[in-house]
């Protein structure tokens, strides 16, 4: 019953075509744009040129595997799949998939094993069609590809005219030369996603927006040209420094304007053009920017010859100060902020890498409400949409270059082409996402073999000095596992500022702020060798959660920690997984098919939290008491979880079967005493000491009923939490997350599937099969569940739900009414309806 | 206020490095391997050392672990750890 509303192949259509000659009377230069412009973008650009970001997404042709000849203009692609992207093709059910060994996107033989969740990459094809008759005959197009992973090269009309071998940043390619203005046009993109090249879930293919830059045939404002930041506060006023880079500047005038949220105009500048102009913005009242306020303004950098507009760019701007120092950590405009922070990999769950802006901000919203403040993008520079979230809502960000140097973690990870790209790598990232606010500093690389070796600290004085000449205006850092490496001293002239002729370990030379990775117990003993230190917790293990918040606070060095990790995610499947081992059996669990995701998250794949999640409520503040139990081992067994896991625990008192057996709860909370009432009934009373970190144990006799935790501070009941036993599945519940803010294609649309009891409580272990039907003007993008093993497709239309959830994630069409029917065997259907502009 | 700034060196010296009293919790594995006798002392104490950290995951991380990270991972226990600590300072400093 899904809609999807195709359109034709050539993008321009005779509607558009006629209004935009219209338009040709009263603008300089109007233009056609393609067909899936019209998908929320072309309304708003038709009366301004130059057109840029033009969503290039709609209507490609896919192949999955080799194609040979598929780069040729006159190919014959009819029989190809269509599409509109983003699109990754790893998480979409295997051809003729089938059980045991196959199930849906999931095969055991994979050759990424469980680094890459046992998904599987391979080769695969893209067309698409596209004329631009209607453009001004000497208008110069520009193709931007936000990331394609892995490999790819990108054909126009038969022609090679770029490619990228890295997988995740941005690069754009110049399509003029080679451009038919006369008739069709094809772009065909191969993408190779080949061998043992990433240690977690990467996707395959376009997996993040294509757009279209049309731009005037003299002068414009280079690609990635505008740098902008903020140098000053003073008297109520910021000093905004501007740097525009322009191409065929002469006779051109520079305009640049900070418009605030309301459109108003705050700040303006005007220079004549030249190849690189500096301007100074000064801005009254400043409206500042910081993860509490995200005020973002938008900086506008506009092109004119004679008195006309010939190329225009509009990008986030945050006027905001972050500073670092060893006395008072970090603070951003004055105000000293601790991070509270995750890392996160680059999928979208369900979804696999597919970068959607409603994704992203979901994830970051989720983030938000769990009081997280700040991602590190591991291991890999972000996408813009995921960028753009974390600008909106308040997310401080630390982007991340690389996961490996010279050296390979897999046999065909990047250092195989590191030597000879990573310096595209680092301008990529830097130049493009230099004016986030979100931004906080840039990671060189994560845990980089033989880092500390003659060549590995040649390498990251260069990747440090490489960002710093682009962009000095935020520390470089570096996530460092294990040892820091022998001492050493720098000479003046390579060191970085103050620190030349002194001590300091190989890892740290050249890193101006540290992350460490699992290095809790190291933290404070070197700071007494290394006071000088600003560092931070660039990875750690969820239990020691408590621990961190600790130091956080008695330690303003230490700016706070990163998780791993915030949420979860496909690959490194079993990282943070939970067994039940036969007794006398060695603590030892290798988490193997059919393990496909990492199930080390706070948040679970779909979103919900876990039991880490409840504790660092109450360890964050967000909470003052969480109360949960120890799923019973069964008989002849012990609980174990892994280093990056947190014990099999539920918010849940329903344990059938174990009646009258003794059941291990625990309740979390920065109070001083917690009694536990079962039933009603008193049966246990602890106070809890500095050594408990904030965790009361206890076990009780199960019997169906309530559950419940009451605290105390200095004798008075601050907080309670009650867990109770769920009656039989009744119903299904279809809950609708907030309406999206975009339109079309764009728009996406997150359903929750819940199993509810008859007083519509949702039944914490139940998993059964749901079959979903959609009708109206969306297709289904993803459905399934958290369930950390592979279960079945995430791309049908029948899930299994997990400890009673599953989450649908509906793709917009055309615009309008969306109606979707929830049915499962045994239980009343349920059914919504909701919009999709 | 002033915002904070990063500038970028100006050129490439090769740093010099400080010679140091090897160890069980400072040194990287991949230079106790790399000296004999000092890799000597690490099998006498964990017979089976190379096996130990065999593991392909392990084996990229040798150059960043000491003996003593291996810890949270049970691949090694404490108590040789002191012993190889006292047989590491009988070398010396090494460059």
């Amino acid at each position: 019953m899904t809609s999807l509303g195709r359109r034709p192949l050539t993008t321009t259509d005779r509607r558009t075509t006629l209004i935009l000659a219209a338009g040709t009377a009263l603008l300089p230069i109007t233009a056609a744009a393609s067909q899936t412009a019209e998908v929320g973008k072309l309304d708003e650009q038709r009366n301004r040129w130059p057109l840029r970001g033009i969503s290039f997404d709609g209507d490609w042709r896919f192949f999955r595997g080799s194609a040979l000849g598929a780069e040729a203009r006159s190919f014959d692609d009819s029989a190809w799949r269509k599409l509109d992207l983003p699109h990754d093709w790893s998480v979409e059910d295997l051809p003729g998939s089938a059980g045991p060994d196959q199930i849906g996107p999931f095969d055991k033989k994979a050759i990424g094993k469980g680094a890459t969740g046992f998904t599987v990459g391979g080769e695969g094809w893209y067309r698409k069609h596209f004329r631009l008759d209607a453009y001004p005959v000497d208008a110069r197009f520009e193709l931007h590809f936000d990331g394609v992973y892995l490999e790819c090269d990108v054909y126009l009309n038969g022609t090679r005219v770029g490619g990228s071998v890295h997988g995740y940043i941005p690069f754009a390619l110049d399509l003029t030369p080679q451009i038919n203005r006369a008739s069709d046009n094809v772009i065909a993109v191969r993408v190779r996603n080949e061998g043992r090249n990433t240690r977690w879930y990467a996707g395959s293919g376009i997996y993040r927006p294509v757009t279209l830059n049309v731009l005037p045939a003299t002068g414009r404002i280079a690609h990635w040209g505008v740098s902008a930041w903020t140098r000053r506060f003073a008297n109520g006023r910021a000093d905004v420094v501007v740097k525009t880079v322009i191409e065929q500047a002469q006779g051109l005038e520079v305009i640049t304007r900070l418009r605030d949220g309301s459109g108003a105009v705050a700040a303006e500048a005007r220079s004549p053009g030249s190849a690189q102009v500096e301007q100074m913005l000064k801005l009254k009242g400043p409206r500042l920017w910081s993860p509490d306020e995200p005020n973002l303004y938008t900086l506008e950098t506009e092109l004119l010859r004679g008195g006309i507009v010939i190329d225009r760019l509009e990008q986030l701007f945050g006027v905001r100060i972050v500073t670092f120092d060893p006395q008072r950590g970090m603070s951003i405009n004055g105000k000293p902020t601790k991070v509270r922070g995750g890392c996160i990999h680059h999928d979208n769950g369900l979804l696999g890498a597919c970068a959607y802006g409603d994704a992203d901000e979901r994830r970051i919203g989720l983030l938000k409400a769990r009081g997280f403040n700040a991602i590190r993008s591991s291991h890999n520079p972000s996408s813009q949409t995921l960028r753009d979230a974390c600008d909106r809502l308040g997310m401080l960000v630390i982007e991340e270059a690389f996961d490996a140097w010279h050296e390979s973690k897999e046999p065909q990870d990047f250092a195989t082409h590191f030597r000879d790209y990573w310096r595209e790598v680092i301008e990529a990232m830097v130049l493009s996402r230099r004016n986030s606010p979100s931004i906080i500093m840039w990671s060189i690389g994560n845990e980089i073999p033989s880092r500390a070796t003659d060549e590995g600290v040649e390498w990251e004085w260069k990747l440090a000095n490489a960002v710093k000449q682009i962009d000095p205006t935020r520390p470089v850092t570096a996530g460092l596992n294990g040892v820091l490496g022998q001492e050493m001293v720098v000479a003046a002239g390579t060191a970085r500022p103050g620190r030349a002729g002194k001590v300091d370990n190989a890892s740290t030379l050249f890193i101006d702020v540290p992350g460490y990775n699992y290095r809790l117990e190291d933290i404070e003993p070197e700071h007494v060798t290394h006071p000088e230190r600003v560092v931070y917790a660039s990875e750690t293990f969820a239990r020691e959660v408590f621990d961190y918040a600790a130091l956080s606070e008695r330690a303003p060095y230490f700016l706070g920690e990163f998780l791993w990790t915030a949420m979860d995610y496909i690959g490194e499947a079993g990282l943070g997984a939970t067994a039940f081992l036969k007794k006398g059996n060695p603590p030892f669990y290798f988490a193997a098919w059919p393990w496909v995701n990492a199930w080390c998250g706070d948040l679970d794949l779909i979103g919900q939290q876990k039991a880490a999640s409840l504790a660092r409520d109450v360890a964050w503040g967000l909470s003052p008491l969480e109360l949960v139990a120890a799923r019973p081992a069964p008989e002849g067994t012990y609980p174990w979880a892994a280093n990056w896991g947190w014990p099999d625990e539920v918010a849940s008192w329903n344990w059938p079967g174990q009646e009258g057996k003794q059941i291990t709860v625990r309740a979390y909370t920065r109070a001083q005493k917690v009694q536990l009432l079962h039933n009603g009934k008193m049966v246990d009373e602890k106070t809890l000491s500095a050594d408990d970190k904030h965790t009361i144990e206890a076990t009780v006799p199960y019997a169906a009923g309530t559950l419940e935790a009451v605290a105390f501070v200095g004798g008075r009941e601050v907080a309670r939490r009650k867990l109770e036993t769920v009656g039989p599945a009744a119903a299904l519940r279809i809950v609708m997350e907030g309406p999206s803010r975009r339109k079309g294609r764009e728009a996406l649309a997150y359903a929750r599937i819940e199993v509810v009891d008859a007083q519509g409580r949702v039944l914490p272990e139940d998993e059964r099969m749901v079959s979903l039907d959609l009708c109206g003007a969306a297709e289904l993008a993803a459905f399934g569940s958290a369930n950390p093993r592979a279960v079945g497709s995430l791309r049908a239309s029948q899930a299994r739900t997990f400890r009673g959830r599953a989450l649908a994630i509906l793709r917009g069409t055309t615009g309008g009414m969306v109606t979707m029917k929830a049915t499962s065997r045994g239980l009343p259907a349920a059914s919504v309806s909701t919009m999709l502009a | 206020m002033d915002a904070p700034h990063y500038p970028p060196a100006k050129a490439y010296i090769a740093p010099r490095r400080i010679p140091r009293v090897l160890s069980s919790h400072d040194t990287p594995i991949a230079v106790l391997q790399s000296i004999p006798a000092a890799w000597a002392i690490v099998n006498k104490e964990i017979p089976g050392m190379d096996r130990r950290i065999g593991n392909e995951q392990l084996q990229v991380h040798l150059g960043n672990f000491s003996l003593a990270s291996l810890l949270v991972f049970g691949v090694v226990q404490p108590e040789p750890l002191k012993r190889i600590d006292e047989q590491l300072k009988a070398l010396g400093e090494v460059a």
